[in-house]
């Protein structure tokens, strides 16, 4: 472990326990600029020669050891994957991005009948890749969410507050997320990434449970949450608010993850119990992007694939609004002439 | 009143300890020493970068610079306790975080180096209390930094 910043002892015990089992080195970076989630720059995605946890600066204490955790976690079940020969991205090709925005295409042409206020075709274009590479980087984070934080929650007791004040502001933070677009975006897309979220946040008040917001309460801004345990904490948020729709949705997502994720949490620490997790992870990937009816949009690549997508993104984008307007299509609608 | 050439060269030390550029930063904080060398906060910047660059005993060396000027420098005892845990010398890292903190019991990085070393000295219980106080700072502090950005 390369890093120069104190460490509560089992976040040191979990890193080295990590690099051991990975034959790897971890490095923990402190940057102003990372985003509070942190990042993950592994050996097993990128073309790096390292792996790298980045996380912000001003977390200093036990919000750093509990990024990291996270961070470490979601390594050891990519790295297991890698090592068992089986690590692959969610990634996308022409075809299937043709596929993707023709839907969300039909899809916004229906909601648009029903509107007072018609979207300007220019805007309506530019949110067809937008809307699916929204959808692709829920559907590539989404579900490897509630496996690290369960797991994190069972093996590091210590970190237990933390991280439910962390769900708690991330659940927030998604839950806001796309509010502004509500209006702009068809209502099925709305409705169905909100769900998402909403599934992860009743799934891990399920999985959490026993911990209270104690010691948090004596921040005034946390007051509000007093003696509310995590459950009934995210479980009002989602019900008492304009998302309502997203329960019917997310209740059956719910039940998907629950279904895939009948995990020992409390597993010994070895490489056929990460690459395990990492199956489960795909399996409710999968089974998520079905509910959904978008099992042509993504499809399952080496990282290299993916890396390659996204830099080509913006031709493939091009290509499928052609496929899909024709010659109606001018190429200043498309990005680079916008 | 204005800026001293000091507080200049301290403001130029810190900006490049952000950018982590240890050499310049060395540089800078070593001239606002010695212009100023009564300036309690020369001796902890420069004990902040020589943290960064690892060199903890030097660090150390710096904070007791500060202290000998005064005694009572919240900053300068959790920059001690800092190195002094790096150094692994807990028991004495846990008397500079304590004392830090009952200075100035705002301190959310005093706090956790006095949980560390609690738990590092076996005081498990007592390394509990200390990592909650911290957390709470750090949950302040983390929420006005998120307002701040909202009013961005």
């Amino acid at each position: 472990m390369k890093t120069n910043m104190p460490l509560s002892k089992p976040i040191r015990r979990y890193i080295a326990e990590a690099e051991r089992l990975l034959d790897t080195e971890i490095t923990l970076l402190r940057k102003p600029e990372a985003a509070p989630a942190g990042t993950l720059i592994d050996v097993y995605t990128y073309n790096v020669d390292k792996n790298v946890i980045i996380f912000p600066a001003n977390y200093i204490g036990l919000l750093k050891d509990f990024v990291i955790a996270k961070q470490c976690t979601y390594l050891l079940v990519k790295g297991a994957a890698a090592e068992k020969g089986g690590y692959l991205v969610c990634s996308f090709n022409p075809e299937s991005v043709y596929r993707g925005m023709r839907q969300i295409y039909l899809d916004a042409l229906k909601d648009e009948v029903k509107k007072d206020k018609k979207l300007p075709v220019n805007k309506l274009i530019e949110m067809l890749f937008m809307l699916y590479r929204q959808f692709h980087e829920d559907i590539s984070e989404l579900p490897w969410n509630p496996i690290v934080n369960a797991r994190v929650y069972h093996r590091m007791e210590q970190l237990r507050k933390t991280q439910l004040y962390i769900l708690l502001k991330d659940g927030k933070k998604d839950m806001d997320e796309m509010s502004d677009m509500m209006e702009i975006i068809p209502r099925r897309y709305f409705v169905l990434d909100k769900s998402m979220f909403y599934a992860r946040d009743l799934y891990l008040a399920k999985t959490l449970p026993s911990d209270k917001l104690m010691p948090v309460i004596n921040i005034p801004q946390m007051k509000k949450f007093d003696h509310l345990e995590v459950k009934e904490m995210l479980t009002t948020r989602w019900t008492h608010t304009a998302w309502y729709q997203s329960k019917v949705f997310g209740d059956n997502m719910l039940e998907i993850m629950e279904r895939y994720l009948r995990i020992d949490w409390n597993g010994e620490i070895s490489l056929d119990y990460f690459a395990d997790l990492y199956k489960s992870g795909v399996n409710m990937t999968n089974a998520l992007i079905a509910y959904m009816t978008m099992k042509d949009w993504f499809i399952w690549e080496k990282p290299k694939h993916l890396l390659n997508a996204l830099d080509k993104s913006e031709a493939y984008e091009r290509e499928a609004l052609t496929r899909i307007f024709g010659d109606l299509i001018e190429d200043q609608n498309v990005k680079g002439g916008r | 009143m204005p800026e001293s050439q000091a507080a200049r060269f301290l403001k130029r030390a810190e900006s490049y300890l952000k950018q982590t550029k240890y050499k310049e930063a060395l540089a800078y904080a070593g001239q606002a020493i010695l212009l100023e060398p009564k300036n309690t906060a020369g001796y902890t910047l420069r004990a902040a970068i020589k943290s960064e660059m690892g060199e903890y005993a030097a660090a150390v060396a710096d904070c007791d610079l500060a202290l000998a000027i005064n005694p009572n420098y919240e900053d300068a005892l959790s920059k001690k306790a800092l190195a002094l845990y790096q150094l692994e010398q807990y028991v004495p890292a846990l008397a500079a975080a304590t004392r830090a903190v009952t200075l100035n019991a705002n301190d959310a990085s005093a706090w956790y180096i006095r949980g560390i070393c609690l738990e590092e000295t076996g005081k498990s219980e007592e390394a509990e209390i200390a990592y909650a106080k911290s957390l709470e700072l750090e949950i302040i502090l983390d929420i006005k930094e998120e307002s701040r950005h909202v009013r961005k």
